[in-house]
């Protein structure tokens, strides 16, 4: 492998890291918004909600990108491959987050949201004080989790010709005849962007149980 | 394919295969999911005209698949792309090439997104219904690789060994017809057939002993004979040749027609069998005009 080899993976982990990034970003929120709609039944969207994961849910991300890149210029919507890319994880990531968020939102304990409703705090202000601080902290080691799956899902858009770090890899041995290298240097990048989620997530673990003992 | 056979001489019958088959089941699944939603919707891919009014031609070319299509020090590079290049001088638009995995390419063919797919796509009997083939741009024969201190001297002696090859592939398949001859001769057959992902991992396995023996096109195991010299070493044919042809969209006869030109000029002028020597180490001089 020469010193380009090894460039042109730590390039792919670039776009494998920006890539998951903004499908987080854009993911995460929607997810809750989906839990939110299921959570307050409201009627019709909550029905339509169920179907939207249930859909996703049994959609290999490989496949819901080819469906996104080829199908999709035949209704008239002509993505570029990065959007594509990023339109295809957000889906997929967004799906697992409603559930991880639902399932908090279930825990809730009814009792709080009672008190709360009896200080006469609007529904707003409820829910910024009371039920976002507690779910947030419950969904985090889930929603860390599935972060990860994420970025090991992420090689999937490759299909779409975005050289993200299996790509990269594969693109080096399939030259050098030599897969092995390349994969453990691609394997490495992955451990270091896994282990930067989930110190994240212990930082703000921290964070927020020495903001509750100084209260 | 019999035609071909006997239109080459004897040295030249070195032809070369490609992982034929993965032609992926997403991408039938995607073709009835865009047939449902959209039916009979305009082809996006461009006819002739289309493609002179824009001024480009789309071409989606591989990254994983030397020496044909691969991708040093970031830039495209091998037989396919080299010969694109030489076409595109005489063409009346500019190329504009695209580098996607294999899994990719021919759903981007069959739905419009590329206009030609300049990789190397055997032409099989199956997909002859399904595109408009160029005339061959190379032939690919299945043959067998050992490790060069083996003792597999002839393709019968791979009777109760270990044989790998790439999954989905047609070289799979013909690997499966051999083993089948193989039984019918009498013979115990091939003790196990390994199948992976990708070729470079059966090389691997081929170099530390797990296997006897990989079957890959001529063209590929030659390349990697050359590549690590002293390890392999190239057995013989275990399949009848076939064309290898750039694809386009069924029906896109103008295109296929302009191509062609171009490309029997390349055979005219000798900087086909130049690409050839250079990247196969090997010509086809008694290609036909047509894949058919």
């Amino acid at each position: 492998m020469t010193a380009h080899d090894y460039l042109s993976i730590v390039h792919g982990a670039l776009a494998t890291v920006s890539m998951s990034l903004v499908s987080i970003l854009f993911g995460v929120p929607i997810g809750l918004g989906l839990a939110l709609i299921r959570w307050s039944r409201l009627p019709f969207l909550d029905q339509a909600a169920a179907v939207y994961v249930s859909i996703i849910r049994t959609c290999p991300s490989v496949t819901l990108a080819l469906l996104i890149y080829f199908a999709l210029p035949e209704v008239g919507i002509s993505l570029d491959p990065v959007p594509a890319g990023i339109l295809t994880l957000t889906l997929s990531t967004s799906a697992f987050d409603t559930e991880i968020w639902r399932s908090a939102l279930i825990n809730f304990p009814r009792d709080q949201y009672d008190a709360a409703l009896s200080f006469g705090m609007r529904r707003g202000l409820r829910f910024r004080h009371v039920v976002l601080p507690q779910i947030v902290h419950g969904s985090l080691p889930a929603l860390v989790n599935e972060m990860t799956l994420l970025v090991k899902a992420s090689p999937a858009v490759a299909v779409l010709g975005i050289v993200e770090i299996t790509r990269a890899a594969i693109r080096v041995g399939a030259r050098t005849y030599d897969p092995l290298p390349p994969f453990i240097f691609a394997l490495v990048l992955y451990s270091l962007i896994v282990f930067a989620f989930v110190k994240t997530q212990r930082v703000i673990e921290r964070r927020v149980a020495q903001a509750g003992a100084s209260q | 394919m019999s035609l071909t056979f006997k239109l080459m001489r004897p040295s030249t019958i070195v032809p070369l295969s490609r992982r034929a088959a993965l032609l992926p089941i997403s991408a039938i699944a995607l073709l009835a999911v865009a047939g449902l939603v959209a039916g009979p919707s305009p082809a996006r891919a461009g006819s002739l005209s289309e493609i002179k009014a824009r001024g480009y031609m789309t071409v989606a070319t591989e990254d994983d698949f030397r020496p044909f299509e691969f991708v040093e020090n970031g830039v495209a590079t091998g037989y396919d792309t080299e010969l694109l290049h030489e076409i595109g001088k005489s063409l009346p638009f500019k190329i504009q090439q695209t580098i996607i995995p294999w899994a990719g390419i021919l759903p981007g063919v069959t739905t419009g997104k590329y206009d030609i797919a300049a990789t190397g796509v055997l032409v099989t009997d199956v997909r002859k219904p399904a595109f408009e083939f160029s005339s061959p741009v190379a032939v690919s024969t299945t043959y067998y690789a050992t490790q060069a201190k083996s003792a597999i001297k002839s393709a019968s002696d791979l009777n109760g060994k270990t044989v790998g090859a790439q999954a989905g592939s047609a070289m799979l398949a013909n690997l499966k017809s051999f083993d089948a001859e193989l039984k019918a001769k009498g013979g115990p057959g091939i003790a196990k057939i390994v199948e992976y992902p990708s070729n470079p991992e059966a090389y691997q396995d081929l170099a530390i002993g797990r296997l006897d023996a990989v079957v890959n096109t001529e063209i590929n195991l030659r390349t990697l004979i050359k590549e690590r010299p002293g390890v392999f070493a190239l057995g013989q044919p275990v399949a009848k040749p076939v064309f290898i042809a750039w694809a386009m969209q069924k029906g896109n006869k103008e295109l296929a027609k302009l191509i062609d030109d171009a490309l029997m000029a390349t055979r005219k002028n000798g900087k086909m069998y130049e690409l050839q020597k250079k990247w196969f180490d090997t010509t086809f001089e008694d290609m036909p005009a047509t894949s058919d």
